[in-house]
C-alpha cells in the first residue's frame, strides 16, 4: 500500500504510466493484427507442409537468429555490425552535408542559381544505378557502401531543408528587417527554427533510403553485411536466414527512424506527433 | 507560341547550368588527362553508345529493349493494381483506417531487400525484375490514391447524401476526381521507383538489360559503357515521368502543379 502511495506521490511517473496506458488503449489493435498475421502464416506453413526453402515459418526464421546452435553458422553479429556502420555513417554524412549545402544555397543567391538546377537534375535520375561506379572506384568494402547510401539519401534532405529555410512568412521578415536584424540573426532566430519540421521530414525519408543504399551496395559486391548474407543465402537456397536478414534490416531501419522521430520531438516540443 | 517563349525565358537557366556542368566535366577530363576507366568524358560515353565498338559489342538495342519492357510493364501493373487496391480498401472507411497505416508502415521499410527472395522463387529473367519493380513502386500509389479518396470535404458529401446520391455516384462524381491529383503524384513517385526496381533486379541476376551492362562493365573496367548505360537509364526514367505528366495535364487541365509558384 505504501508503495502505491509513493507512485501516486511522485506525479511524473504516474502521468507517464497513464500516458503509456492510453497509448496502448488507442493502438492495441495494430500489434494484435501483426501477431494474428504471423500466427496465420505459421499455421498455414504447418498445415500445408510448405517446404522450408520455399516459405519458412516465422518460428523457424526466428530460430535462425535466436537459437545459438542454428545461429552460429551465419555470424549475425559480424553482418549486423557491417550494415549498421554503413547505415550510420551514410546517414550522418547525409544529414551534415545535406543541411550544410542547403544553408549555403539559401544563404547566397549566386550559389542557389548554380546548385539548384544541378540538384533537381541529379535528383531525378535513378542514382542507385550509379552504385557499381563507386565499387569500381573504391573497391568493395564498407566505404563504397557508405557513399552509395549517402548518394541516394542526400537529395531529399537538401531539397527539404532549402524549402524550409525559404518558407518564411514575408511579414515576419519585414518586421525584423525594420528592427535592423542582421542576416545571421534572421537566419538563426527565424529561418532555422522555421525549417526544422522540413529538415526532419527530409531526414525521415533519408533513413529508409540510407538502408536501401547500404543493402544494394552489399548486393552488388561485398563480403559482409546483411545484404551479403541475403545474396549468399539465395545462392545456397537457404531461405530462413533470408527472412531473418529481412527482419534485421527492417529493425535497423525502424531503429534509425525511431531515433530521428525522438530527436524531432525533443527539438520541437510544440509540434504534434502524428 | 508566346507562352512557349515566355516559359523558355523563365526556365533558360536550368538547362544552361546543366549544360555548362557537362562542358566543365568534358574540359576537365581533357585538360588533366584523366584516364578513361576512372572518369570518362561525357562525349566518350555518348560515343560508346552510338559508334559500334570493335573490341566489345554491347548489343545496346537488346539491353535497352529488356529494361524498357521491365520498366513499362511493371509501371502498368503497378498503376492498375495499385489504384484498384486503393479503391477496394477505401470502399469502407473502417477497412481503410485499419489497412492504410499498415501500408504506410510497409512503405517505410527497405522493400528492395526482398529482391533476392524473389530471385530464389522465380529464377532470373524479365518476369522477376518486373515483380521486383512492382513491389518497390506499389505502395506509394496505394497510399496516395487512398489518401486522395478519403480527403473529400464533409460538406460536399453531406450535400449529395441529402440529394440521395448512391455510393457509386459519390465515388464516380466526387471521390475519384478529387483523388486524381493524389493519384498522379503517386504515379510520378512510382515511375522513378520502377526504374530503380528493374535496375536493381538486373544487378542481382540477369543476362540482359542496362543493369546487366553496368555490372558487366564494372567487372571489365569499361567505365564509358557504365556512363552510357546511365544516360539511357536516365532517359527511360525521364520518358516515363514525362508521359505521366502529359497524361496529368490532359486528364486534369484545371490542375497545374507549377502555376502557384509563378
Amino acid at each position: 500500500m505504501k508503495e502505491q502511495a509513493d507512485i501516486r506521490g511522485s506525479g511524473t511517473l504516474w502521468v507517464f504510466m497513464q500516458k503509456i496506458f492510453r497509448l496502448l488503449k488507442a493502438h492495441y489493435h495494430k500489434p494484435l493484427l501483426v501477431i494474428a498475421l504471423l500466427a496465420l502464416w505459421q499455421l498455414g506453413v504447418m498445415l500445408f507442409q510448405v517446404k522450408e526453402y520455399i516459405i519458412p515459418s516465422p518460428l523457424s526464421v526466428l530460430a535462425r537468429i535466436f537459437v545459438p546452435e542454428m545461429a552460429a553458422k551465419y555470424h549475425w553479429l559480424k553482418h549486423i555490425y557491417a550494415t549498421f556502420v554503413e547505415i550510420f555513417f551514410g546517414f550522418a554524412i547525409t544529414a551534415f552535408l545535406g543541411v550544410f549545402l542547403a544553408i549555403l544555397i539559401s544563404w547566397s543567391r549566386f550559389l542557389r542559381g548554380i546548385i539548384t538546377p544541378l540538384l533537381t537534375f541529379f535528383n531525378s535520375i535513378p542514382k542507385i544505378a550509379m552504385a557499381p561506379l563507386f565499387i569500381l572506384w573504391f573497391g568493395y568494402g564498407i566505404i563504397p557502401n557508405i557513399l552509395i547510401a549517402f548518394l541516394i539519401a542526400f537529395f531529399p534532405v537538401v531539397i527539404n531543408t532549402v524549402t524550409g529555410l525559404n518558407a518564411v512568412e514575408e511579414e515576419l521578415l519585414e518586421l525584423v528587417r525594420y528592427m535592423n536584424a542582421r542576416k545571421w540573426q534572421v537566419f538563426l532566430k527565424i529561418r532555422l527554427p522555421n525549417s526544422l519540421p522540413y529538415i526532419f521530414s527530409g531526414l525521415k525519408i533519408s533513413t529508409t533510403l540510407c538502408v536501401v543504399g547500404a543493402i544494394v551496395g552489399e548486393f552488388i559486391a561485398s563480403t559482409k553485411g546483411l545484404g551479403f548474407l541475403l545474396k549468399d543465402s539465395q545462392a545456397a537456397i537457404d531461405t530462413p536466414p533470408m527472412f531473418a536478414g529481412l527482419l534485421l534490416i527492417s529493425v535497423l531501419g525502424l531503429g534509425l527512424f525511431g531515433i530521428i522521430s525522438l530527436c524531432s520531438r525533443a527539438l520541437m516540443p510544440w509540434q504534434k506527433a502524428e | 507560341m508566346k507562352r512557349f517563349v515566355d516559359s523558355l525565358k523563365t526556365h533558360y537557366q536550368t538547362p544552361l547550368t546543366i549544360l555548362s556542368f557537362f562542358l566543365c566535366w568534358q574540359a576537365a577530363v581533357m585538360m588533366f588527362g584523366v584516364r578513361e576507366f576512372i572518369l570518362p568524358a561525357p562525349l566518350t560515353a555518348i560515343f560508346r553508345l552510338l559508334i559500334p565498338q570493335p573490341a566489345a559489342n554491347y548489343h545496346w538495342l537488346v539491353h535497352i529493349k529488356a529494361t524498357l519492357i521491365e520498366v513499362f510493364l511493371s509501371f502498368a501493373v503497378t498503376a492498375v493494381v495499385g489504384i484498384f487496391i486503393a479503391i477496394l480498401i477505401s470502399w469502407s472507411k473502417r477497412i481503410r483506417d485499419l489497412l492504410l497505416p499498415f501500408f504506410v508502415f510497409v512503405n517505410s521499410l527497405p522493400i528492395i531487400a526482398v529482391a533476392p527472395i524473389f530471385l530464389l522463387w522465380m529464377g532470373y529473367g524479365i518476369a522477376t525484375n518486373v515483380l521486383i519493380a512492382f513491389l518497390v513502386s506499389f505502395f506509394p500509389i496505394v497510399i496516395n490514391t487512398a489518401t486522395g479518396l478519403g480527403e473529400v470535404e464533409e460538406d460536399l458529401l453531406d450535400l449529395v447524401r441529402y440529394l440521395k446520391a448512391s455510393q457509386w455516384q459519390i465515388f464516380v462524381k466526387i471521390r475519384f476526381p478529387n483523388a486524381l491529383p493524389y493519384i498522379f503524384s503517386g504515379l510520378k513517385i512510382s515511375s522513378t521507383m520502377c526504374v530503380v526496381g528493374a535496375i536493381v533486379g538486373e544487378f542481382l541476376a540477369s543476362d540482359k538489360g542496362l543493369g546487366y551492362i553496368i555490372i558487366n562493365s564494372q567487372f571489365s573496367l569499361d567505365t564509358p559503357a557504365i556512363f552510357a548505360a546511365l544516360i539511357v537509364v536516365s532517359l527511360i526514367g525521364f520518358m516515363l515521368f514525362g508521359l505521366v505528366s502529359l497524361a496529368e495535364s490532359l486528364l486534369m487541365p484545371w490542375f497545374d502543379p507549377g502555376k502557384e509558384k509563378m
